[in-house]
């Protein structure tokens, strides 16, 4: 199996199969020239994930699945997006959110729910959308949530990640 | 910047593929239909920009971040 690896800033030297890289063919809001990512879990207990660039060593992003803190998470993808994805009814895909934590302030982190990555887990191409749902914002406080959730968050398995994403992909 | 005046359901083309339909005016709002190419993002500004911003502080986040933040976490759980 074909490798590709990447001396990153933060995490050293990251080696993948090529399989496991995300294509996301119009790069992510403010980063439109770096297409290529992988998931990197560096503690299966946490339900944070890295999205790491395979291109630039230093851009990397936490990243978390809405399900740990919010299991009614439900974006309206615009018909454009899913069409872009390749997503059909019941393609299986994976949705995570970007965290920010502000330096030294981890009591005052948020998640982006109006820009999720929406993952078509079949062809592993990627696309972060601008939801079309009102509720949702780019700033959403998920200490507390996480924290009362933390636990079964902890016993679900990804087994569950697929029937669970599918459903949260509501296309119009 | 280009400026044209149009009514309602005029139109302007940019391209060949793109063209932008001037559908209603009520008072300070105005209503516009977009016909683009799938591969085309069309977005609100604002929301467009906000997006962007938080990617920004986002791509910023150490490390060191995470981890302080998962140490809060467990102590909070055993707590």
């Amino acid at each position: 199996m074909t490798k590709t690896c990447i001396d990153s800033t933060r995490f050293g030297r990251i080696e993948v199969d090529e399989e496991a890289v995300i294509t996301f063919s119009e790069g992510l809001f403010g980063f439109e020239g770096y297409r290529r990512f992988v998931v990197l879990c560096l503690d299966e207990k946490s339900p944070f994930r890295w999205l790491q660039s395979m291109e630039e060593p230093g851009l990397a992003f936490v990243v978390i699945e809405p399900r740990h803190f919010m299991p009614d998470y439900a974006p309206t993808i615009s018909d454009a997006d899913a069409e872009a994805l390749g997503l059909d009814a019941d393609t299986p895909t994976l949705t995570f959110v970007i965290v920010t934590i502000p330096p030294g302030k981890p009591e005052q982190m948020t998640a982006n729910l109006m820009g999720p990555i929406i993952i078509n887990a079949v062809t592993r191409t990627a696309r972060q959308v601008v939801v079309e749902d009102d509720c949702y914002s780019t700033k959403h406080s998920i200490l507390q949530e996480l924290m009362k959730r933390q636990p079964e968050a902890r016993e679900g398995t990804d087994a569950g990640t697929h029937a669970q994403s599918e459903s949260e992909h509501r296309n119009r | 910047m280009l400026v044209l005046t149009r009514k309602v359901n005029q139109s302007i083309v940019i391209g060949d593929e793109i063209e932008v339909v001037v559908l209603e005016v009520r008072g300070e709002q105005v209503r516009i239909g977009v016909r683009a190419p799938r591969t085309i993002a069309v977005h609100r500004k604002e929301i467009y920009e906000q997006i962007r911003q938080e990617n920004l502080n986002a791509a910023s986040v150490s490390a060191d971040d995470l981890t302080s933040l998962q140490v809060r976490l467990a102590d909070e759980g055993t707590s």
